[in-house]
């Protein structure tokens, strides 16, 4: 479907939102479609497997088409969508035991790494990921895999905006412990911030 | 204590820290932002973890992701909602109501009214061939000798696993409608809603895998043909 180009991204939400608070499905189909690709990109970095990627996204929108009518324009559609993604998200990962985001730094409190032993930069960082709590890794992927605010986070994760500080400062500090030369030693990328 | 220790122990230097993540992906109001310029300019252990943030933020952003494609997902997830109406004994949703809120959504409903009259004929047809059956061959043809509907400029048959989101992606493509059908052998009529050539729509037509079987079953229009 192909909206007219005056509407802009919240605008359009919004009015495919109204349509599907009365019961309109291809409105919901058009809102699915324009989120799969974000949220799926997003969720991926979680979870391998895309059934259970499929799984939160439907999840979500069973949310979104039973809850529409009770929206009430406190925030964008967008982080409406995304909060309700997030919770969905966090309850599917406490699910599955093996996740290994289950797992904290302190469970590996001798393990570190020096990125200068790592072929790339994303494998060490991929590994120190992996081993912080979900809620922290969530607020450090909502800044910046996705680019959101503090004040869209703190709205998306439903917490004031000193837990998501929080959580933020204890995700860096912990990525600092896990990979010790990250923390500024290096004096040619200093410079490069001046 | 050192200079250096001040800053780092000050009131200041916490508030600006617990910004620096937000400075780093730009989403900073323009007076904390040129608060942490202020600060980053003092304190080097701001300037080493801003680094860092970099950093990371870079990495998060060069990692490769996969692009999965929606639509089946999108099928399962309208079945569920089938079965949730079903168990539920809801009524159908409203969808003219709906429409009517967005009048610039018009060609959709046309759309829609295309899908709706596509299941009607579907269904209409399902029970004229279960009442029939017993009087026919036990063959299949894709062509027939019964009369073709007016306008009807091809016939198509498409993968028996298409979604109605993927076939009218496909329709829309081509610019052309639903007619008539599916058979039983899953055979659409389709019309050109367009000045498109029907040699085009049918080249539009075969670029698809899911399109199993499409050709032209009329001469192809003179205002269709000229240049």
């Amino acid at each position: 479907m192909i909206l007219p180009a005056k509407n802009s991204p919240k605008e359009r939400d919004s009015a495919l939102l109204m349509a599907i608070a009365a019961g309109d499905r291809r409105a919901l189909e058009e809102l699915y479609l324009s989120y799969h690709r974000r949220l799926a990109r997003f969720l991926s970095r979680f979870t391998p497997r895309y059934e259970n990627v499929e799984e939160i996204i439907n999840d979500t929108f069973m949310v979104v088409w039973q809850s529409a009518k009770d929206f009430r324009n406190a925030s964008q559609v967008s982080t409406w969508i995304i909060g309700i993604a997030y919770r969905t998200a966090l309850k599917s990962f406490r699910r599955q035991k093996n996740h290994t985001g289950a797992r904290s730094l302190e469970d590996y409190p001798e393990q570190t790494v020096d990125p200068t032993f790592e072929a790339e930069v994303t494998d060490w960082l991929k590994h120190g990921l992996s081993r912080l709590p979900i809620e922290q890794r969530l607020t450090l992927e909502l800044a910046y895999q996705m680019g959101h605010s503090l004040e869209e986070i703190a709205a998306i994760t439903d917490c004031p905006v000193g837990t998501v500080k929080a959580r933020m400062f204890h995700a860096r500090e912990k990525l600092r412990q896990y990979l010790p030369t990250l923390g500024g030693a290096s004096s040619d990328l200093s410079a490069r911030i001046g | 204590m050192t200079h250096n220790s001040r800053i780092e122990n000050s009131a200041e230097h916490h508030e600006v820290s617990a910004l620096l993540p937000w400075y780093v992906n730009e989403t900073l109001q323009e007076r904390d932002r040129q608060r942490v310029d202020a600060h980053v300019g003092v304190c080097a252990s701001c300037r080493a973890d801003l680094t860092a943030q970099l950093r990371i933020c870079e990495a998060i952003a060069a990692q490769p992701a996969i692009d999965y494609m929606p639509v089946g997902s999108l099928k399962r997830l309208l079945a569920r909602l089938d079965a949730q109406a079903e168990s539920a004994g809801a009524p159908a949703p409203a969808q003219e109501q709906a429409t009517n809120r967005l009048p610039w959504r018009g060609w959709m409903a046309a759309s829609v009214a295309a899908l709706a009259v596509a299941v009607a004929l579907l269904v209409g047809n399902h029970w004229a061939q279960v009442d029939a059956r017993q009087n026919q061959p036990n063959y299949r043809t894709v062509t027939s000798s019964a009369p073709r509907p007016q306008g009807e400029v091809i016939r198509a048959v498409f993968s028996p696993t298409i979604t109605l989101v993927e076939l009218q992606t496909i329709l829309d493509e081509a610019q052309l409608s639903i007619i008539s059908g599916p058979t039983e052998a899953g055979v659409y009529s389709l019309a050109s809603n367009s000045t498109l050539t029907v040699r085009a729509s049918l080249a539009l037509l075969r670029q698809h895998s899911s399109v199993r079987f499409a050709e032209k079953t009329s001469p192809e229009p003179e205002s269709g043909t000229s240049p």
